[in-house]
């Protein structure tokens, strides 16, 4: 009987072809989406699930109050844990912990090296990180020493035992002791390295602690997994405490504890890479099912809709002594059968597409999570739950045809299920529209991105980094830098124009004493303002005697002139005019008078708005900036690598462009884009391949309403309408219901954004006239060839 | 074999009783060839849906091997029917996705029989219809005359007591009406299988041993 089944229901796929085709690729798109998300969503809920200590690890996060801005973020000074351990019981251990990057040189292997770790001796007590070479407890109890991840050890030393080889790291700085070997850092690790090194090898955290100069992640091992709790109420008192005296008035300083465990998915900081989020997982979890959803839809429209076909099959199985049970369970296998098809087709999809989709979703999750007994499972799980989801109801229908009425002769299957075929189909549209309006306004911001007037000019500026070797011969590589004409100026900055960071305190003379703003600042020197191209409202730019006053060998005697930007003078209440000359301090140790005040411009993502900025005039920073005429880039790069040669050899010359660092800041945004437009084109086209199953369906109904409309005369563009008009009926109302869930969704999208596009009705209705149009061209199609077939077949059929 | 008793059987349209038979008396017993005669829509087609049950009836006692229809449960009455019914249909109505072979195993496969005991059972039906040569042809691949022909060998194949044939030669030429008509018969006298058929031609009623006449789903006696 099962062979029977098994025959039937291959020669009736093969059979009906394009419905076969149809529903492989649906099913096939359904699944291979919902196996990858899957994947997916496993990868991010079992971030850190590694760490045996995990769910009694806090990371502290500081909050400060100074003059009404408050300050939050993942940073602390070297004080919390010291303090923390010796006051609270709760807390059993601490690890302190600091992210860089380093030029690595080991013989003559020369890297610029990213995930270069600093962490306190105890880092492997805490942490479950296996070491493979030498001993956890003593690896970095002193300064200098470092163990190296796996591939890094391959990577430098080959075949070669590292275990006590010295490498050499910034350049020509310091050495470092190879203490031992560690494996990679997991895919699914919120700590990331690739170096491991003594965090007692930083000079600054040699110095006294402090609770300022916050720069480092502190983790807390607590006694037992409730402290998290139990503790964060006595920190506030602990801490005002602490700081008694150094604060006035509503300013404070006090931390909150976060579960470890929480920081991937639930924590606003991230750890020491980009952050997963909870939302991300159950919009890209739901749109996965949706899709599923349309596909399974289609498979059971399409089955119905050839149902008519295989009714007279059904009544002679009946005659021949079949119980409804059978029928029934022979629809079911054949969908089964179907939906082990594209499961099985799926699984190889799946695999070929993993690397694509981990570019798509910035992860690194390797095709053996494919093969894990637990998807696997869930893998037949979801072919069961398919079959009978998507089989039940037509089988359903199927096996309860009356063979009497089957077998003789005329039989429309009229009526019946209808209602629910429409349901589905509209379903199916609203979701398909709600994703191309998504999509569309989604892209719509992404272009804002790009084209808002940010304030400075981020195209033809090649950033390079600097140190303080490149420092020290800055005036000879400006020189030299600039023998190419297209390199109009060069400048020696902290930051980035789009990426300045906060964390700086001012006041004027004129405040009272002790209060103080925080601010956004990064030293400049006297081209920045020209190669970004930021313009000035008021005062003039910084001359080279301004740097001068800032270069003294006794800093106590540097005079600062300062830039600020519009809302910098705002908040002080000047005008930009009346804010020239006037005095001002940045934290104390920087007096100095306002020398310019700059047009707001977006120095940092426009998630956020423009916060008072000071453009601080200094001798150091981090990168240059090269603004370049962009003639040539073809000629300028390779100047610039031969003077970055000759000038800092003990770099590798490695640059990147702003336009593209800016962008990179969006990257979450892009990746949104990106998933938004595939899945949105795979719900219409299955959206689309249900129209035309369904639209079939009735057409092959309604062939003799057709041909007697035909002998009566009727024009065929009457019939084609005739046969669209309820399709086109319903992707109306499907467009009309997902226009206000859509509005809402991107509506609260952007609110993230302080900087969007305001949504106007273009946004809908575009993707609602591509809707109906695409859905016209396809039930015209078929209505078309339909009305023009000749009516006499149609009509002997009866 | 077969007990009719004052049968009546309606659908209600706009108000309107349309009676499809009135007050059927009829009995019909084991190894009788019987030939059901009328115009269209006089009820020939519907009282032999429900000699075979598949029809329902609204007022009336059927019994059937003496036992009473009425009040068997749907599975009941469908496991009766499978152990002692054949039907062969004017349209044949064979599964087009199968074969030949196929077709005529087709209801064995609801009978609970072994794999070898089909393979026997459907061979030897081959054999009897000469049909060896054809059993993997598909019923496109055959001409009229010869679907009709495996349309019967499948009514056959569970050896029924009785075959229920709706206008079996009515797709058919006269001379493939001729050749299933004298099968019928052979059937009929050789085997002891009842043979109720329903045709419009008096000279294949004539192949039974008794005509009955319907009009407006009335016997009509002659």
């Amino acid at each position: 009987m099962f062979k029977n089944y098994l025959k039937i229901a291959i020669r009736n796929l093969y059979k009906n072809k394009i419905y076969s085709v149809i529903n492989l690729v649906g099913l096939s798109a359904g699944i291979t989406c919902c196996l990858l998300i899957t994947l997916y969503v496993r990868h991010e809920l079992s971030y850190d699930k590694f760490q045996e200590k995990g769910d009694r690890i806090a990371r502290v996060i500081m909050e400060y109050n100074m003059g009404g801005n408050i300050n939050k973020g993942n940073y602390t000074g070297t004080k919390v844990g010291p303090a923390f351990k010796k006051n609270f019981p709760e807390v059993e251990d601490f690890v302190k912990m600091m992210g860089s990057q380093q030029i690595v040189r080991y013989n003559d292997k020369l890297f610029t090296e990213k995930r270069f770790v600093f962490v306190d001796s105890n880092f492997f007590d805490v942490f479950s990180f296996r070491l493979l070479g030498g001993n956890p407890k003593t690896a970095l109890a002193s300064p200098n020493s470092v163990v190296l991840s796996q591939t890094v050890a391959k990577k430098y030393f080959g075949l070669e035992n590292p275990i006590g080889k010295t490498i050499r790291v910034s350049g020509a700085g310091t050495d470092y002791l190879v203490a031992g070997i560690v494996e990679d850092c997991p895919a699914n690790s919120q700590i990331k390295y690739n170096f491991i090194a003594s965090f007692s090898s930083l000079s600054f955290a040699k110095g006294e602690l402090t609770y300022w100069n916050a720069n480092y992640t502190t983790y807390l091992l607590l006694k037992d997994k409730d402290a998290v709790r139990s503790l964060q109420p006595k920190i506030r008192a602990f801490m005002r405490n602490e700081m008694k005296g150094e604060f006035t008035g509503s300013d404070y300083l006090t931390y909150i504890l976060e579960p470890f465990m929480d920081v991937h998915l639930y924590s606003e900081y991230p750890g020491f890479e980009m952050n997963g989020s909870i939302t991300y997982i159950y919009i890209v979890g739901a749109v996965a099912l949706l899709i599923l959803i349309i596909a399974c839809f289609t498979f059971i429209n399409l089955c119905t809709a050839k149902s008519v076909e295989r009714a007279k099959e059904i009544g002679i199985r009946k005659v021949a002594g079949a119980f409804k049970r059978q029928v029934f369970w022979q629809f079911i296998g054949e969908s089964g059968l179907l939906v082990l098809l594209s499961a099985s087709l799926s699984f190889i999809l799946a695999c070929l597409l993993l690397p694509a989709f981990n570019g798509l979703m910035g992860r690194e999750i390797s095709v053996s999570d494919l093969s894990s007994p637990a998807l696997i499972a869930a893998g037949a799980l979801i072919i069961v739950c398919i079959s009978f989801l998507a089989g039940a109801y037509p089988a359903f229908i199927l096996s309860a045809f009356q063979p009497v009425k089957v077998l003789k002769g005329a039989f429309k299957n009229t009526g019946s299920g209808l209602l629910l075929r429409r349901s589905l189909f509209v379903f199916q549209f609203i979701i398909s529209v709600f994703l191309i309006i998504s999509a569309f306004i989604v892209q719509k911001q992404l272009d804002f991105f790009q084209n808002e007037k940010l304030g400075f000019t981020k195209e033809l500026v090649i950033i390079l980094p600097a140190d303080q070797r490149i420092i020290k011969k800055l005036a000879l590589l400006k020189t030299e830098l600039k023998q190419d004409p297209d390199i109009r100026y060069v400048s020696l900055a902290d930051f980035e124009p789009c990426n300045i960071m906060g964390g700086y305190s001012m006041y004027n003379p004129e405040m009272p004493p002790g209060k103080v703003f925080s601010v956004f600042a990064g030293t400049v020197d006297q081209e920045y303002l020209k190669a970004c191209d930021i313009g000035i409202v008021a005062g003039s730019d910084l001359s080279d005697q301004d740097i001068k006053d800032v270069s003294n060998e006794d800093y106590t005697k540097n005079y600062f002139h300062f830039i600020l930007n519009e809302s910098a003078a705002k908040q002080m209440g000047w005008n930009p005019e009346e804010a020239i000359g006037k005095k001002m301090f940045m934290d104390e140790s920087r007096p100095g008078v306002v020398k310019a005040v700059v047009k707001d411009f977006h120095f940092s993502s426009l998630h956020n708005p423009i916060q008072p900025l000071i453009l601080i005039p200094g001798t150091y920073g981090n990168i240059l900036l090269l603004k370049t005429a962009g003639k040539d880039l073809s000629k300028t790069i390779p100047h610039i690598e031969k003077v970055w040669k000759t000038i800092a050899p003990h770099r590798p010359f490695e640059y990147s462009f702003l336009d593209e660092n800016y962008k990179a800041m969006y990257k979450s945004e892009i990746r949104l884009g990106k998933a938004m437009n595939i899945f949105t084109a795979l719900a219409i086209t299955l959206a689309l391949m249900g129209l035309f199953g369904l639209s079939s369906y009735t057409i092959q109904q309604r062939t003799k309403e057709i041909g007697i409309l035909k002998v009566l005369g009727a024009p065929l563009q009457y019939i084609v309408s005739r046969l669209s008009g309820q399709f086109i009926r319903m992707v109306i109302i499907a467009v009309i219901i997902s226009v206000p869930l859509a509005w809402w969704a991107m509506n609260s999208w952007l609110q993230d954004f302080s900087y969007h596009i305001e949504l106007n009705a273009w946004y809908f209705i575009i993707p609602g006239i591509i809707a109906v149009l695409l859905s016209l061209l396809t039930v015209g199609v078929k209505a078309v060839k339909a009305a023009s077939e000749n009516p006499v077949k149609n009509l002997r059929v009866d | 074999m077969i007990e009719l008793k004052n049968i009546f059987k309606w659908v209600n349209q706009g108000g309107n009783r349309i009676f499809l038979l009135k007050d059927i008396d009829l009995t019909i017993n084991e190894g009788e060839f019987v030939s059901i005669m009328g115009p269209s829509g006089s009820g020939k087609s519907t009282l032999l849906n429900l000699i075979g049950m598949l029809d329902g009836f609204d007022e009336g006692e059927y019994n059937f091997m003496g036992q009473s229809v009425k009040n068997l449960k749907e599975k009941q009455r469908s496991e009766i029917y499978k152990q002692n019914v054949g039907f062969v249909f004017q349209a044949y109505h064979l599964i087009d996705e199968l074969t030949v072979y196929e077709n005529i195993e087709t209801p064995l496969l609801y009978k609970d029989f072994k794999s070898s005991e089909r393979k026997a059972m459907v061979s030897d039906i081959l054999d009897r219809f000469n049909f060896v040569g054809k059993k993997d042809l598909f019923p496109n691949q055959l001409s009229g005359g010869q679907q009709q022909l495996v349309g019967i060998a499948r009514a056959l194949i569970s050896r029924p007591k009785l075959i229920l044939a709706d206008e079996p030669t009515g797709n058919l030429n006269s001379k493939q009406g001729e050749e299933i008509m004298e099968l019928f018969t052979k059937l009929n006298a050789d085997e002891g299988v009842t043979i109720v058929q329903v045709t419009h031609s008096e000279k294949n009623a004539a192949y039974g041993s008794r005509v009955i006449h319907l009009l407006d789903g009335r016997m009509e006696n002659k």
